[in-house]
């Protein structure tokens, strides 16, 4: 019996070790290629890991206030490229977007950093992330005969813009504030919104009329942007491309002193008439939840508790301040407090209590720079930030000996004193921040990062 | 007469141990100061380099990037500290130190326009691309817990721009800051708020 268990299972390994290799000499990918992954590793960890994360989910240490956020290669699903919907993307599509960068993303141009080999090895590297580059081959869509830039074709390709409603999402003057366009989601969970299509240098692929096209042929997986393939003819998806290319605005670099002037002033007006979008704005820009987040033991900000505080300031010889939960629970955040309380709060350093801050690390002087409308911008945005509950403890002074002492190391000692920063101890009843990545599509992204466990090298 | 003069003199000690300690405790940071003090203080004093520049549309952009600036609070970490606080004639010329456990040591550079010290020497680009994906001009990276670069990539393109095109307008300031080292301390993340540059002797 024990030796028939042993030949079973000798020949399970076999078989399993036969399989595998089938599985591997089978796979679309090359033998000099399977060699690369492993040496595209030291470029994609010094290079992308910092937003990509080791494990390539995304979730990198510097990830949590990136919007877009970075691309999760487990899924296999990427937004650019030059093949059908829901296909894989090239190579030469992967290299593209590693040399010229993600326009209006925090996704750089690594041409001058990542070169030649190097390259390949890393686009390996990541395609090795997900199982489908094993079992899948990129369909690349044909570029149908490309209709050059010309007036007619872009008054045709308006036509074309009423026709296949894409003012319901990016609107009538292509800005991206169609109707529609509110609380869009992408595949992951995350925000996304309708590109404003008159900023061509924020076009993530591209902004030739080819790369505008491809959006419409090939669709941007994940996003609610589809694929118009089938439902426009390729003439009809050019002139829209030449459209889109017409209706671009200047840029601020490239414009004569009113219209500067003009362009400001239309920001201010638009920053009062949408305060909330303002304030969203300057809140994730200057980064409030750089600071007012939990982090975790090796200083990553942890998912969902972004704005909710946490960071903990040891700012001898004052005390131990801690971060407030900036959102809008009442327990705990800003809910109950008034509009004013708020303002006063961060320009003037002067807590809902009446105790002042310290004028570090919450730099409320340099806050009382904003303009009454970006202050106003800023409390009605943080009055939409979703309620976590997290109570943060009070400050804790030290006794006036050690203080009196501490003044005298730093002031007439001239020491110099670090103040260090740690994450805050989470009481144990302590409810958890409320993930963003909490619905039940995430199951089915876990179902197939374990799968991309399995398979990678 | 002894015993008064004797009594005088441990008052008189007494006092002056008292108003010590009460000096110490009341000696900025910050009780003595008036909290408008800390209140944009810089505001004035570099405002009045970008009224010189020619060209209108260049002086409207810097405008622009100097609020940037102003509410971003650059200046709280880049600007060296003296005794009594900033030093408002070496602003944004860096040289605070950061030291996180594992990852090393990093100082705050000197965002002057400073050929030799400063970002004189870096094209806009390279200022961008810090401060759109926190990599260096050779390719390094900025930890972000130290500069928020992820913060600052949610700056659109323009406002961006603006904040490249101030920081040339910044008065070039001969402040040299130590270069990134691979070592730290065992402490989990360590903000050293004074000024690490070297100074040439006087």
């Amino acid at each position: 019996m024990k030796s028939f268990y042993k030949i079973t299972h000798t020949s399970l390994v076999l078989w399993t070790w036969i399989a595998l290799t089938a599985d591997l000499t089978g796979a679309p990918v090359d033998k000099e290629a399977a060699s690369q992954p492993a040496a595209g590793k030291t470029a994609y960890e010094t290079h992308c890991a910092q937003c990509h994360g080791i494990d390539g989910k995304g979730e990198g240490p510097a990830s949590a206030l990136l919007n877009p956020r970075p691309r999760n290669f487990t899924t296999g699903m990427f937004k650019f490229r030059s093949t059908e919907s829901g296909s894989l993307p090239t190579d030469e599509d992967l290299m593209a977007e590693i040399n010229n960068g993600l326009h209006g993303t925090s996704m750089s141009d690594w041409s001058p950093f990542i070169k030649g080999d190097s390259l390949k090895q890393v686009v390996e590297y990541v395609k090795a992330f997900s199982p489908r580059f094993l079992q899948e081959k990129p369909r690349p869509v044909h570029v149908g005969s490309p209709v050059p830039y010309s007036a007619a074709s872009a008054a045709a390709g308006k036509k074309v813009y009423t026709k296949l409603q894409c003012a319901d999402c990016h609107g009538t003057d292509g800005a991206g504030t169609g109707a529609v366009a509110k609380d869009f989601q992408d595949e992951w969970n995350f925000e996304t919104n309708a590109v404003n299509l008159t900023e061509p240098w924020t076009f993530r692929g591209g902004a030739s009329s080819r790369d505008i096209y491809l959006r419409f042929r090939t669709g941007v997986d994940g996003t609610p942007m589809p694929s118009y393939a089938g439902t426009a003819s390729d003439k009809e998806m050019w002139d829209l491309a030449n459209y889109v290319v017409s209706i671009a605005r200047k840029p601020v670099w490239k414009m004569n002193e009113n219209e500067a002037k003009e362009f400001y002033a239309k920001l201010d007006a638009e920053a009062k008439a949408d305060p909330v979008q303002r304030g969203k704005y300057l809140v994730r820009s200057v980064g409030c939840g750089g600071c007012h987040s939990r982090y975790t033991d090796d200083m990553h900000i942890v998912e969902g508790s972004q704005l909710s505080g946490g960071l903990t300031f040891d700012l001898y010889p004052f005390g131990k301040y801690v971060t407030r939960n900036l959102t809008s629970d009442k327990e705990t955040g800003l809910g109950n407090w008034t509009d004013q309380e708020i303002k006063r709060a961060f320009t003037q350093g002067i807590s809902r209590d009446g105790r002042k801050f310290l004028p570090f690390p919450m730099p409320w002087a340099a806050f009382a720079a904003l303009k009454e409308d970006d202050q106003n911008a800023i409390v009605a945005y943080l009055r939409t930030v979703p309620a976590v509950h997290h109570k943060i403890p009070d400050p804790e002074k030290l006794n006036i000996f050690s203080y009196l002492w501490g003044k005298f190391r730093m002031l007439i000692m001239k020491e110099r004193i670090p103040s260090p920063a740690y994450p805050m101890k989470e009481e144990e009843d302590q409810q958890k921040p409320v993930s963003k990545n909490s619905s039940g599509a995430e199951k089915n992204f876990a179902v197939r990062d374990e799968r991309a466990k399995e398979v990678r090298p | 007469m002894k015993k008064i003069l004797k009594w005088v003199g441990i008052v008189a000690a007494c006092l002056v141990v008292i108003g010590f300690l009460a000096f110490l405790y009341l000696i900025p940071p910050f009780d003595l100061l008036p909290r408008e003090a800390f209140s944009n203080p810089h505001a004035e004093a570099v405002a009045s380099s970008l009224d010189k520049i020619d060209d209108p549309v260049e002086r409207a952009i810097a405008q622009r990037g100097q609020y940037i600036m102003s509410y971003s609070d650059c200046s709280d970490c880049h600007t060296p500290q003296g005794d009594q606080g900033p030093n408002w004639s070496e602003f944004l010329a860096g040289g605070a130190k950061f030291e996180l456990r594992g990852i090393g040591t990093a100082y705050t550079r000197n965002l002057t326009p400073d050929s030799e010290t400063g970002l004189g020497g870096r094209t806009d680009e390279e200022v961008k691309r810090v401060l759109r994906s926190g990599i260096s001009h050779d390719g390094r990276y900025f930890h972000p817990t130290t500069m928020p670069w992820p913060s600052f990539s949610n700056m659109t393109e323009e406002d961006r721009h603006a904040l490249v095109v101030y920081l040339r307008h910044v008065k070039p300031v001969k402040h040299k800051v130590p270069e990134w080292s691979s070592e730290s301390s065992d402490a989990l993340y360590l903000f050293y708020p004074y000024d690490y540059a070297e100074h040439e002797k006087k």
